[in-house]
């Protein structure tokens, strides 16, 4: 059958159909646009134009640096540039281009038209590009955040200037955005694959995004709660960290560690991935050890959550803790090497040409493994004793994150530059940026060995002369001068208009993955049509493929109803089940975002009464594009999609088979771990502290904690039992249920929250109020979102959105309130009984 | 029809679903190794001090654990070992389209997470066994 010709005529029909549903929108809507080619790019330059910034910031601090007794910088200026270069680079810059990258590549990857929820990705990107200008502009008005970008309480919490709210709110906003960008690309590589790409045979670099995006929906999260603690006693005086009342500094530093740690894998993954692509295309053959990389992966995900205390070696735990950690630390070196290992056999064995993103590769293949060797080095609790604070801990992690990130990063922007942007970047301006940032990050960071071996601590805005530190410090800033140099290049050559430059050929470096069957000139379809796969480099594996897919031979050629479709499939064998509407361009996107904003900014000011009412318009125009653009019933005799090659999916799925399913499931993974950490929080001040719960304090009310919780779960339970005998056509039993759920939801909520506010816990008086207090308002806040959803299934119910055949929300709804449920019933345990058995 | 393809899903999903999860198990294990010699220690130590007794009490509860979560790692490893089949075709590429290639691919790969996962126990029991005091 896929040898059949197709006639002439249906297939140019077919391409017209596929143009005129994905062009992009033109003139002012242009910003309107959410097909993931578009949102990628965008979300690719502002992470640059961040990392820039950063960057600039890191030249004024070498600046300063350059000769003892300096004047050039005051010390608080000199504080908040070292504080925003670090937070603007790991969070404006690394984790952002990461999820940038995939979203511009992953569809490439996998044959897909589009990701799964494109409006999530372009929300995403507009809430990174209203925090990350928010933060950064701090700086140019001298409020940025000081405390360096750990933010270190009681530093932190006690700095005056509104540094530290912008840094806590700032940043949690763009979390939001990282989250959701880490839901939808897991759910994009678990069911947007090509029919036929099995589990075994997926890009590796979809490998990588499902570790990188399983570790940030646990890593971000107890960062989240971190800073809802500290935002509480920032605004409010409630004294998690303040050891007068109880409070313990250092369960910041396990929350902001657990994430922190991760987060160093999180940067270093994705761009390792990026090298699984341009190895094999360099050695021109299949990568050695498939199944090796995926453990080392999978085993490094796990593995870096071990290491978060080798941060706090020097913060007085006990001695058999820190060995726990360091042992932790030494043996994620394991899966680490492997991975490294495993490039250099396919280089070995293949026949190595040494292109331009190769030569990124070595690069980076030379300075990481110096960077991991120092890490050996300040694994072990003895040697990070000495070393601890001072540069040898700067150099060791700038050649971790430039050996690791950013020259595997610059090798990923050459290589697949083409399939971007269908033109080439320059050869011999690479070659340039190439030595000149390898040269001048070798003298920049290599003498910072020397100089904290010498004893230089971090973060001294100044030095006297006679330490002997001189020479090195000029030497670094001098480097510094140099690798700036070799951006400035890479960015003239980047953004010089390309207009009379010819295009690159269709697959220039002859790779082997499916990316590279795009069509050049640029078609917005992503596919012409959605191929059958049956091997890990189907490029040269598969013969004809690319013919077949350019004549719209596979699934999908044509649009007969100008919407846009893509193929869902299922997790592990990738059969398709649905064919899948996804949206197109919008303005609600761009409004939610910018009232998502609202709600975080504002509280930046202690504005409160505009903070509420941004969040609460954030949340309608959510409602509005769920509504609008989501779960919509197919008009009947249109519900089945003819796919071609003789298959006939159904445009409509609930449940697992249904990618929304799958979202809320990933997200909710994503909560539940913040709400652990709370819980964490809970017993930490319990081992850490012996007067938690001080003597003859009052607890929550138990009458009230026990009904409330019993209410609650009958909510959860009504949802659930509406799921069931909706889908048995009991329509009025259904909306019965449906209105019991939301009120039993209410008048839980409220018995939760007099069983602590009737109770006499004043929050602001010791630590453990607070955490009581804390643990509530998480717990209401999650079933006050739990009652909007019963509504909007309500509604759903009584305008049709929501029949017995077709109940999406109501599988989603119910999803989350079993996660709902689960929070009620640990809440009301912590708060209710832990107390008092303690 | 429409119903019977939407149900494909979940009878993948249960089909495979033994050896999807085996792949997070060896992990798994470790983590809550780690996370309970960690929070046992912490524990001990803050509220006990450094009641020599006490310790002594926790380490040889800590190695008992290791050697349960060890074991645990090996069963994990060893199912895996049988459903990756080596010695029967001396596969480990596995690149080929196939149930029998996927379902070989990630017995392999959980075999291998068991392995790294062993170590990794080891590694974090080491302290266990040579640290005689918290501090």
């Amino acid at each position: 059958m896929l040898a059949a010709p197709v006639d002439k005529e249906a297939r140019d029909r077919g391409a017209e159909q596929l143009r005129e549903t994905w062009k992009t929108p033109k003139g002012f809507r242009y910003c309107t646009a959410v097909n993931n080619s578009e949102i990628g790019k965008w979300y690719a330059l502002s992470a640059f134009f961040f990392m820039m910034c950063a960057g600039v910031l890191g030249l004024l601090i070498r600046v300063q640096l350059a000769v003892p007794d300096n004047d050039f910088l005051s010390a608080d200026r000199f504080n908040q540039f070292f504080t925003m270069h670090g937070s603007a680079m790991m969070f404006l810059f690394a984790v952002p281009m990461f999820e940038a990258i995939s979203i511009l590549l992953l569809p490439g990857f996998l044959g897909a038209r589009d990701m799964p929820f494109p409006r999530l990705s372009a929300y995403g990107f507009w809430c990174f590009l209203i925090g990350g200008i928010f933060v950064m502009s701090s700086v140019l008005f001298g409020v940025a955040p000081n405390s360096g970008w750990f933010m270190y309480p009681p530093l932190a919490t006690e700095a005056e200037g509104m540094g530290s709210d912008i840094w806590l709110l700032g940043l949690s906003f763009i979390e939001v955005a990282s989250i959701a960008a880490a839901v939808e690309l897991i759910v994009g590589v678990l069911k947007c694959r090509p029919p036929g790409m099995r589990i075994n045979l997926m890009p590796l670099y979809a490998w990588y995004v499902l570790v990188v995006g399983g570790m940030i929906l646990f890593a971000f999260p107890p960062l989240i709660a971190g800073d809802f603690l500290f935002e509480l006693q920032r605004s409010f005086d409630w004294p998690f960290f303040d050891p007068e009342r109880g409070g313990d500094p250092m369960l910041w530093q396990h929350l902001f560690w657990i994430f922190g740690h991760p987060e160093v894998y999180i940067i270093f993954l994705p761009s390792i991935a990026i090298a699984a692509m341009v190895v094999p295309t360099a050695a021109q053959r299949p990568i050695v050890g498939y199944s090796w990389i995926v453990l080392s992966a999978v085993g490094t995900g796990f593995l870096s959550f071990g290491l978060w205390v080798h941060h706090m070696f020097t913060t007085g735990l006990p001695s058999m803790s820190l060995g726990f950690f360091s042992a932790a630390s030494e043996a994620v070196v394991i899966p680490t090497g492997i991975q490294l290992f495993a490039f250099v056999a396919t280089l070995m064995v293949g026949r190595v040409k040494m292109s331009l993103p190769m030569l990124f590769i070595s690069g980076a293949l030379a300075i990481f493994t110096a960077g991991g060797l120092t890490g050996v080095m300040v694994a072990l609790a003895p040697f990070d004793w000495q070393a601890h604070d001072t540069y040898f801990v700067v150099a060791h992690l700038h050649y971790t994150l430039f050996g690791g990130m950013v020259f595997p990063l610059m090798a990923g922007v050459y290589y697949f530059f083409p399939f971007i942007t269908k033109k080439t970047l320059s050869k011999r301006a690479g070659r340039i940026v190439f030595w000149l940032l390898f040269v001048g990050f070798n003298v920049t960071f290599l003498p910072m060995h020397l100089t904290g071996l010498m004893g230089m601590p971090r973060r001294v805005y100044t030095y006297p002369s006679v330490m002997g530190w001189d020479l090195l410090n000029l030497i670094s800033s001098v480097g510094a001068f140099i690798v700036a140099a070799g951006f400035v290049v890479f960015a003239i050559d980047l953004l010089r208009p390309r207009g009379r430059q010819p295009f690159a050929p269709r697959n220039p470096w002859n790779a082997g993955t499916l990316e590279w069957s795009h069509d050049v000139p640029e078609e917005n379809w992503g596919v012409r049509s959605v191929p059958y796969i049956t091997s890990r480099y189907p490029l040269w594996e598969q013969e004809n493929l690319v013919e077949r897919m350019d004549e719209g031979r596979f699934y999908l050629p044509d649009a007969p109803e100008l919407k846009r479709e893509t193929l869902v499939t299922t997790v592990l064998d990738a059969k398709p089940i649905q064919c899948l509407r996804v949206t197109g361009p919008t303005w609600i996107t761009i409004v939610a975002a910018v009232f998502t904003g609202g709600a975080f900014i504002f509280p930046t000011f202690h504005w409160y009464p505009p903070a509420i009412f941004c969040g609460g318009v954030a949340i309608a125009s959510v409602i509005y594009w769920l509504w609008t653009a989501t779960s919509q019933i197919p008009e009947k005799g249109k519900d089945v999609r003819d796919a071609g090659l003789s298959l006939k999916l159904p445009v409509y799925a609930s449940g697992p088979a249904s990618v929304g399913w799958w979202g809320v499931w990933i997200t909710m993974l994503g909560d539940a771990t913040a709400f652990a950490s709370l819980v964490f929080g809970f017993v930490f001040y319990w081992t850490a502290k012996p007067d938690f719960p001080p003597a003859g304090t009052e607890h929550a009310m138990l009458s009230y904690l026990a009904l409330g919780v019993a209410a609650l779960v009958a909510s959860w339970a009504s949802i659930y039992r509406a799921r069931i005998v909706n889908h048995q056509g009991k329509v009025a039993t259904t909306r019965t249920l449906l209105v019991a759920a939301p009120l039993l939801a209410i008048a839980g909520s409220g018995l939760f929250y007099l069983s602590v506010a009737n109770a006499d816990l004043d929050p602001t008086r010791h630590v453990y109020p607070a955490i009581v207090w804390a643990v509530m308002i998480w717990t209401i806040v999650h079933t006050g979102g739990g009652v909007i959803m019963q509504c909007y299934c309500l509604a759903g119910a009584v305008f049709g959105k929501v029949t017995p055949e077709h109940d999406a929300d109501l599988w989603n709804v119910t999803l989350y309130w079993h996660f709902v449920c689960l929070t009620v019933v640990v809440a009301g345990l912590t708060i209710g009984l832990m107390p008092r058995v303690m | 029809m429409a119903k019977t393809e939407q149900d494909e899903e979940r009878r993948t999903l249960s089909e495979e679903a033994d050896s999807l999860w085996m792949i997070t198990f060896a992990g798994s294990i470790w983590a809550v190794h780690f996370v309970v010699c960690y929070g046992a220690t912490a524990a001990v130590c803050a509220k006990l001090g450094g009641d020599a007794a006490a310790i002594m009490t926790l380490r040889l509860a800590l190695g008992g654990f290791t050697l349960l979560a060890l074991a645990g790692i090996a069963f994990v490893g060893w199912r895996s070992w049988v459903q990756w089949d080596f010695l029967n075709d001396w596969n480990y590429e596995h690149a080929l389209a196939g149930k029998e290639h996927r379902h070989e691919f990630l017995g392999h790969a959980s075999f291998l997470l068991s392995i790294i996962s062993f170590i990794g126990v080891i590694y974090v029991s080491l302290p266990v066994l040579v640290l005689e005091t918290c501090q």
